[in-house]
């Protein structure tokens, strides 16, 4: 039996409510699909924040010392603020416009800090029926089994995961491409696949091999994912090669051989 | 012109579809192994899964139909382009995906199209590692894992996902032409993906998941054979990226909804 309050518990209680969650995802896809322009934001912010209450509820009751942070709470204003208490960072649905689209990278990503240390991880796909598990310590894990990073350690060989953030501006569009014009030139090819989190993830089990991303929503987007490469045996960083800051909008990601030459490619890609 | 045709098109279907599972078979057993992986240039890859499926489906469908004629990724890398007849022309490629194929990517898939007086008329599209199933019949609809599949119904660009991908090219000229047009492009549209197999990215127009793909250059008619049936079929439109006729030998392709075509073309032809 599971001791409550242990690492081991707060794992069990977000993989449940991630489950939960993913259960109204997984009912709203495949309806999205045959929804009518007019109501599809509607329907996106409704099952947003369907799954963030579910999952807050199911938390606040187990842990009700615990703090929150939740990407719709934040949005409608609520705390962003992370202390050294025990604060669950969620992401109800990583990868929206997927979900509206009806493409199949969608997940509910599920984090714990604790002294703002990244401790506990759970990013569940409820499509592809996918779940990422990790506890600081303890491994990763793809639906119960072990996972680890590749082990390619030759940039040119190299499968990169980057994303376009949901900007019209030029300043940003430009950089952006201009960055990824310059990394295509130094790694095999270029995947994107519209969710941080699931990128995360993709990179603990080794189908990508690099991964960097600037600008995003906030740590409900990393949170999970960054546990879950790590105890893969990854490493996650500031795309400049300093220090991760899990409220910085920044992240990059690498087995541990490619750290060095990514981060220079970066930097010269700038 | 007539053809006296040895089956019937339910026929050809149901033995490319037999073939396809067959190959991917193979796929799906091999997708977690460590690959031994050949470099046909920088980044364009083939394994021995690549030339082993070719093999099979082949042998499989040279044995009902002896008369039909073959044409596949792996054996036009090895003895030179066969060129497209009027004559009943299976297009295969045993394995579009080859560097998700490498890296565990889920992104796989068996392409197997047949042209009829140079119509892509049958397409069968398998993806054997999230086991998704996509046929067409000319004429008879769309579907995957057997439901019916529609393109969708979107007519904004914004509102559009846009799927290109980044090709196995890496000299300054094709790169930078690549990156100056998706610049462009994702000004006008909602968002962008790049997930390594043409095929999957035209049947992911077919049901839905996706609204608009271009890809310029790419190996050979096979990555565009099975994908152009199920799209089309699916209500969707297959056409050269200048908006002109499709032209499956091309190696150009461009493809969306039913709705986008216009607004797509100009985009592009904006993007050079």
């Amino acid at each position: 039996m599971t001791q409550k309050g242990s690492l081991d518990d707060f794992l069990a209680t977000a993989v449940e409510a991630a489950k939960q969650a993913g259960e109204i995802i997984r009912s709203g896809f495949y309806g999205a699909k045959q929804v009518e322009l007019k109501g599809e934001v509607d329907l996106v912010t409704e099952t947003d924040k369907k799954c963030e209450q579910l999952i807050f509820t199911f938390l606040k009751e187990q842990y009700p010392d615990h703090k929150f942070i939740g990407e719709e709470t934040a949005a409608a204003g609520g705390n962003i603020e992370l202390t050294n208490e025990p604060t669950w960072i969620v992401d109800p649905i990583d990868g929206t416009f997927n979900f509206v689209h009806g493409y199949p990278l969608v997940c509910v990503s599920i984090g714990l800090t604790i002294g703002k240390i990244a401790t506990v991880g759970v990013v569940y796909n409820p499509i592809m029926d996918e779940l990422f598990t990790a506890i600081r310590g303890k491994g990763a894990f793809l639906n119960g089994k072990p996972i680890r990073v590749s082990s390619q350690d030759k940039l040119v060989k190299s499968l990169l995961a980057a994303e376009v953030i949901a900007s019209h501006e030029k300043s940003i569009v430009d950089a952006s491409t201009n960055q990824i014009n310059s990394l295509l030139f130094k790694v095999r090819s270029l995947r994107m696949s519209g969710s941080c989190a699931i990128d995360l993830c993709w990179i603990a089990c080794g189908r990508l091999d690099l991964f960097y991303l600037v600008g995003f929503g906030g740590p409900w987007d990393v949170a999970a994912g960054a546990v879950i490469v790590s105890e893969a045996g990854g490493l996650i960083f500031d795309p400049s090669g300093k220090d991760f800051d899990i409220t910085a909008q920044r992240v990059a990601a690498s087995n541990p051989l490619l750290k060095e030459a990514f981060v220079g490619a970066l930097q010269q890609s700038e | 012109m007539v053809y006296r045709i040895s089956g019937s098109v339910e026929d050809f279907l149901a033995h490319a579809v037999e073939a396809a599972r067959k190959a991917g078979e193979i796929i799906r057993r091999s997708f977690y192994e460590t690959k031994l992986v050949e470099h046909k240039g920088l980044v364009d890859l083939v394994t021995e899964t690549d030339k082993a499926c070719e093999e099979l489906i082949f042998s499989s469908l040279k044995q009902q139909y002896p008369d039909h004629k073959f044409i596949g990724e792996e054996t036009t890398a090895a003895c030179g382009v066969t060129e497209l007849t009027d004559e009943p022309t299976w297009i295969v490629d045993p394995l579009d995906g080859t560097t998700n194929f490498v890296h565990g990517f889920p992104f796989v898939c068996v392409s197997i199209g047949l042209t009829i007086g140079r119509i892509p008329t049958v397409g069968v599209v398998y993806n054997p590692i999230m086991d998704e199933l996509f046929t067409a019949i000319h004429g008879k609809g769309a579907f995957l894992n057997g439901k019916s599949i529609k393109a969708s119904s979107q007519t904004e660009l914004v509102k559009s996902l846009l799927a290109t991908e980044a090709g196995t090219k890496r000299d300054k000229a094709t790169l930078d032409a690549s990156t100056n047009r998706i610049n462009s492009l994702l000004f006008k549209v909602r968002s962008l993906r790049m997930s390594g197999s043409c095929a999957l990215n035209l049947c992911g127009i077919a049901c839905g998941r996706l609204e608009l793909f271009y890809e310029v250059g790419f190996g050979g008619p096979w990555d565009v054979a099975a994908g152009a049936v199920i799209l089309t079929e699916a209500g969707g439109l297959v056409f050269d990226p200048t908006g002109k006729e499709f032209d499956i030998t091309a190696q150009r392709v461009a493809a969306s909804n039913g709705f986008l075509k216009d607004a797509f073309v100009d985009a592009l032809k904006q993007s050079e």
